[in-house]
């Protein structure tokens, strides 16, 4: 019994940790965004048997897993990459967010005038292993469109666009609870 | 100072100078304008005129259109940016004075003048909730969509908030104008027209506050938003604080939501892990690529064969074994020649070995069965130790 014909496009793409946003520029993707939000209750029932949950973000789709698997270093290590990835671009726009345009040549003139910008990307160094600007910001855009929280939407201008997914690590961040004084010991 | 003698002075003067009012009027909030471009447009005398009437105003070397015109372009082209509660209050206050004095008035033309000002009110309050409505959504949209800084974004939405609970009241106002207070008056008057006007007003009220039901959802979605936003920003800020001093694993519920969290994004599957198919190697079509990753695979480093060491000399020898073979033919012609019979003859030949008994007793049953043609098989039998032989001799 096949649900649709593209559940075999879709499970590769979600199986290996990505996202399928409703805004991408891929007419392919959208088209299985609207697949998957058309049929998700027969493809949540049918994913669940084979140990994947299907779960529903805020105009975007991923995978979790019933029992977890990966050990606990293994996903922290993973985390606090993103961490610095996501505040370095916050830090770069604070409207850097789901539909938000850019090219790197903005954040190479940000970069400029910017000295924590210029701080922040030091830092993160061992993601990108580039000293030159332009590499690492190349490499950082790469990250993220790699695991489908961006894409390139325009070759010409190389601008690229952030994709719906990105909400995913918003709302992570969102869910680490932070007590009350310590929240006051933090400086402004 | 001049004044217009009548309307049609009035709009010959403004035709006359069209070019220069469309150009002033076009970039009224851009920059102020200047007498020296003005002049360039209309010529000096007809300027002159024109400031004479007041339509325009010199100051230095500047030009500004009279507030009065600017306002009746403004209101007739509905490009009005500023939005005026104060005017609306206005109208209602001048409203209720109209009102006033059309029930005390007893001359009929003065009543009737009284009537027209009020009709003439009603009709503007309706429309100008309208578009005030209009402009203040329009408003929202641009501040929310362009504001850059979030503070300032923050208190234009609620100024506007506030605008639009301003315009609420004016609605109830009105209102309750037409339905509670007055009642004398509106039970009076006479016109048909006046009846439109009212129907056509309470329409207008209603749909007012529809849009500003819209409005408010919209300003509270809009400040939500913004401040979720920052609110997330500030988030940010703080876990990349803790995360940078070490201390976000203890002073947070950090590792419990990343234990929490069953999400394959942060494991995912290692693909590669699968086998060829056996199948599919057997296929004629696989043979090219075998064979050019074996050619990729050749590491040149040759494998040595160990070598055996050289045979020993022992085995090259070659060992003989000799046995004695008893001739049977050799034997059989040595008993044709004896003339004695076979048994006999066996028991005394001369054997090139030792034999034993046994052994002579085989060799003559094997004579026998093998040359039996050329024996003679004599009926007599002798005796040899319990052993009972025939007498066999030769043909």
């Amino acid at each position: 019994m096949s649900i649709t014909k593209r559940t075999a496009e879709i499970f590769e793409i979600l199986s290996k940790g990505q996202f399928i946003s409703s805004n991408s520029s891929d007419e392919r993707i959208r088209k299985l965004f609207g697949v998957v939000d058309d049929n998700f209750t027969e493809l949540l029932r049918y994913f669940t048997e084979i140990n994947f949950k299907l779960e529903r973000g805020d105009e975007y789709f991923y995978f979790s897993r019933p029992e977890s698997r990966a050990d606990l270093e293994r996903k922290v290590e993973s985390a606090y990459k993103w961490i610095d990835i996501l505040d370095f671009f916050k830090a770069h726009d604070n409207a850097f967010g789901p539909g938000y345009r850019f090219t790197p040549a903005d954040i190479l003139v940000k970069l400029n005038v910017d000295a924590m910008l210029k701080s922040k990307l030091a830092g993160l160094k061992r993601y990108t292993r580039d000293d030159k600007f332009d590499a690492a910001i190349q490499k950082l855009i790469e990250l993220l469109c790699r695991e489908g929280f961006a894409e390139l939407e325009n070759e010409v201008t190389n601008s690229y666009k952030v994709l719906a997914s990105f909400s995913y690590l918003e709302n992570l961040i969102m869910s680490i609870h932070i007590p009350e004084e310590i929240q006051n010991e933090i400086p402004e | 100072m001049f004044t217009f003698n009548s309307i049609t002075e009035l709009i010959n003067t403004l035709a006359g100078a069209k070019e220069l009012l469309a150009e002033m009027f076009e970039k009224r909030k851009s920059f102020a304008y200047k007498y020296d471009h003005a002049v360039e447009i209309i010529d000096e005398a007809r300027l002159e005129s024109l400031i004479e009437l007041e339509v325009v105003r010199k100051n230095g070397s500047l030009l500004e259109m009279d507030d009065k015109f600017l306002q009746f372009f403004e209101q007739i082209l509905e490009v009005n940016e500023e939005i005026n509660t104060a005017t609306v209050n206005e109208n209602i206050r001048t409203l209720k004075q109209n009102i006033n004095y059309y029930l005390q008035e007893g001359n009929a033309n003065r009543k009737y003048a009284y009537l027209k000002a009020i009709k003439a009110v009603l009709r503007k309050i309706g429309l100008m909730t309208l578009r005030n409505i209009v402009d203040l959504n329009r408003n929202i949209e641009n501040t929310f969509k362009t504001e850059p800084t979030y503070k300032i974004k923050i208190s234009k939405l609620e100024n506007y908030d506030q605008k639009r609970k301003d315009i609420n009241a004016l609605i109830k106002q009105t209102r309750q104008l037409l339905d509670g207070e007055e009642l004398t008056f509106f039970k009076i008057a006479p016109d048909e027209e006046f009846g439109r006007i009212m129907t056509q007003l309470q329409l207008q009220l209603n749909e007012a506050h529809h849009n500003l039901i819209e409005t408010q959802k919209q300003i509270i979605d809009f400040l939500n938003q913004i401040k979720y936003q920052s609110h997330l920003l500030e988030k940010i800020r703080q876990i990349k604080y803790l995360k940078d001093q070490f201390e976000l694993k203890e002073r947070t519920d950090f590792l419990a939501v990343m234990a929490h969290c069953k999400d394959v994004f942060f494991a995912p599957q290692r693909s590669g892990r699968m086998k060829l198919s056996l199948d599919l190697l057997h296929e004629d079509q696989v043979y090219p690529t075998l064979l050019k990753i074996s050619r990729k695979r050749k590491t040149g480093v040759k494998q040595l064969r160990p070598l055996a060491e050289n045979i020993s000399a022992a085995y090259l020898e070659t060992e003989t074994t000799y046995e004695v073979f008893i001739d049977p033919e050799e034997v059989k012609n040595s008993f044709f020649a004896s003339g004695d019979h076979l048994f006999h003859f066996l028991q005394h030949y001369q054997y090139p070995k030792e034999v034993t008994f046994v052994e002579i007793v085989t060799l003559y049953c094997q004579l026998i069965s093998l040359y039996d043609d050329e024996l003679v098989l004599s009926g007599t039998y002798g005796k040899h130790d319990d052993l009972e032989y025939a007498i066999v001799y030769p043909e």
